[in-house]
């Protein structure tokens, strides 16, 4: 057996201890974790619920004051040692995930060893039964091991490690980027809280999204307001947040805003390419995400969730549309730079390079939506958002049909005999309605939201899907530039 | 390195389990239906085989399954019940 070398480390209590002390009273089982590592609290945890009586220590990669918190939050009763980097201890006993329970037997020698949280083998370390799930757990990766200055991973892998990401890279929220994004706001005003765990989305802890996501410090008055319209009560953030539905906050910014920061409006306005659009929805949901706690899998219980929940964001083409943009249709000045929040799930893109008139285009957009949420789902009380392409926009401008008058055309199209629609997952209205009844796809022409954006060439409009069942409406908050 | 943290630590502290009752005769049991589809007719046939087990029911339910119960339900359930059970899903 491998022989477990001397050490001695500060205590969070008391004097520092050393190894060779300990096993002068008998074997001791070192675990060894840090507070950054989900599986090593729960480790403490469940060891912690066991009860005293074992000869456990706690050996953690962190400073007395983490590790202290970290034994406080989970009532870990044993002693704890607080290991420095570079963390020589770790490295001295080939540590390479925490946690890692370490039997050490008095002569030095090592006896056993489980690594991750292994509820048996913890058992066996302990001789104490550990009721409860999980029974086992991946662990997290050393810090030594991810120790930049020591050339092992970046700072980047530390944001994984923390569970600070999307699933994508991170910008790490410095101290210094996250002052920078602040921009002299007082980082302790408090948006509200936000749905479902009601973390406290203050300036500073949306500076610190903002910053992860990559924006850039001009860019944080549009997250502020699109946070601010997230926790509007009208947007029912809670049940976006839960939902098994794969819907999401969709972002459309309107005014002067666009130019200032540089969103894309025009060609590939949905994406990728443009940091300011990819980066303001990131933002956001990361501050649903990681303050709010909605994680996939967690909180957020998203059946498949879709690619556009990772950020969706983009700018109305206001030069390029014959109609009232978004924001001054729902009464804000034209001038005014505006964040509207809609609830949606992914485009379906629509083809129409063929109409030529008005009504053949209006009836095409319109018959894209009839298999939303599900084909014999009809009515759908709920908001279709429109992006329509500038060449889509100009036919109807050339016909002087107005924005209403095109929802209208689209409204009154999409109409089926209810018989046709009793199969599946279908309305009450539907069961109700005497054979031969016309129902229409939406309750009113207000369900469809228009606002044009895109390049100018190509016949492409898009459609984005619905959120059903929320109540979630569509919400547009004011841009402000200034603290 | 030092950062600033997106998380509010407050939303990390777990929330343990309420103690369970050894038995269900004489408690009273909230059957609170969030009101997706098909949840009351779970919470009937549960209800019939709580009453069975001597359990008393009262049932309640939430305005919209969407959005957070009102405060008015939360404290309805807390006054009626000795135990609640939510039908969650449809």
């Amino acid at each position: 057996m491998a022989a477990a070398s001397d050490f001695t480390l500060p205590t969070i209590a008391g004097p520092p201890l050393a190894l060779r002390d300990m096993l002068a009273e008998g074997p001791v089982v070192l675990v060894f974790a840090h507070a950054d590592c989900p599986t090593s609290v729960l480790a403490l945890r469940r060891v912690a619920a066991a009860g005293e009586g074992a000869r456990v220590v706690g050996v953690l990669e962190d400073s007395p004051e983490d590790a202290a918190r970290v034994a406080r939050r989970t009532g870990f009763p044993y002693p704890v040692l607080a290991q420095p980097e570079p963390y020589d201890v770790s490295r001295a006993f080939a540590i390479e995930t925490v946690p890692t329970a370490v039997l050490v037997q008095p002569d030095g020698s090592v006896a056993d060893t489980v690594v991750g949280w292994d509820a048996a083998g913890y058992e066996r370390l302990l001789g104490v039964a550990l009721d409860g799930e999980p029974r086992l757990k991946p662990g997290c990766m050393a810090r030594w091991t991810f120790d930049w200055h020591a050339g092992g991973l970046d700072e980047l892998d530390d944001m994984f490690e923390r569970g600070w990401s999307d699933g994508l890279p991170v910008v790490p929220p410095t101290s210094d980027r996250v002052e920078a994004m602040l921009g002299g706001r007082d980082p302790a005003r408090s948006l509200g809280a936000v749905p479902p765990a009601h973390g406290e989305a203050t300036f500073e802890r949306v500076a610190a999204c903002a910053v992860l996501a990559g924006c850039r410090p001009h860019y944080f008055p549009v997250v502020v307001a699109a946070v601010e319209a997230a926790l509007d009560p009208a947007f029912n953030a809670h049940g976006i947040a839960v939902t098994t539905q794969p819907a999401g906050p969709i972002v459309v910014v309107n005014g002067p805003a666009r130019e200032r920061i540089g969103l894309n409006a025009g060609m590939g306005a949905l994406g990728p390419g443009t940091r300011a659009n990819a980066t303001i929805g990131r933002a956001l949901r990361l501050v649903l995400t990681l303050t709010g706690g909605a994680r996939a899998g967690g909180l957020d219980r998203a059946t498949l969730g879709h690619p556009g929940k990772l950020t969706c964001c983009f700018a109305e083409n206001e030069e390029a549309s014959p109609w009232q943009p978004l924001h001054v249709e729902r009464g804000f000045g034209s001038e005014t730079s505006t964040v509207t929040l809609v609830a949606g799930d992914a485009p379906l893109s629509i083809s129409d390079h063929r109409s030529r008139t008005p009504e053949e285009l209006a009836a095409t957009l319109a018959w894209a939506a009839a298999g939303q949420w599900s084909p014999f789902w009809w009515p759908m009380d709920d908001t279709s958002l429109y992006v329509i392409c500038p060449e889509h926009a100009a036919l109807f401008a050339a016909a002087g049909w107005s924005k209403e008058r095109v929802r209208e055309a689209m409204f009154e199209a999409v109409q089926r005999p209810a018989e046709e629609l009793r199969r599946g997952e279908t309305t009450p209205l539907v069961k109700e309605s005497p054979y031969g009844t016309m129902v229409r796809k939406w309750t009113s022409p207000e369900r469809i939201v228009i606002v044009v954006a895109g390049g100018e060439a190509g016949r492409f409009s898009a459609v984005f899907g619905p959120c059903n069942g929320m109540q979630a409406q569509v919400v547009t908050k004011e841009v402000r530039w200034s603290t | 390195m030092e950062y600033v943290s997106p998380i509010d630590e407050r939303t990390s502290a777990p929330v343990p389990f309420a103690v369970r009752p050894p038995a269900l005769t004489g408690k009273r049991v909230v059957l609170l239906d969030i009101t997706k589809a098909r949840g009351a007719e779970f919470l009937d046939r549960l209800e019939e085989l709580l009453i069975a087990r001597g359990a008393e029911t009262f049932r309640i339910s939430k305005e919209l399954f969407s959005k957070p119960a009102s405060t008015e339900v939360i404290e309805a359930v807390a006054f009626h019940g000795d135990l609640a059970v939510e039908g969650l899903a449809d």
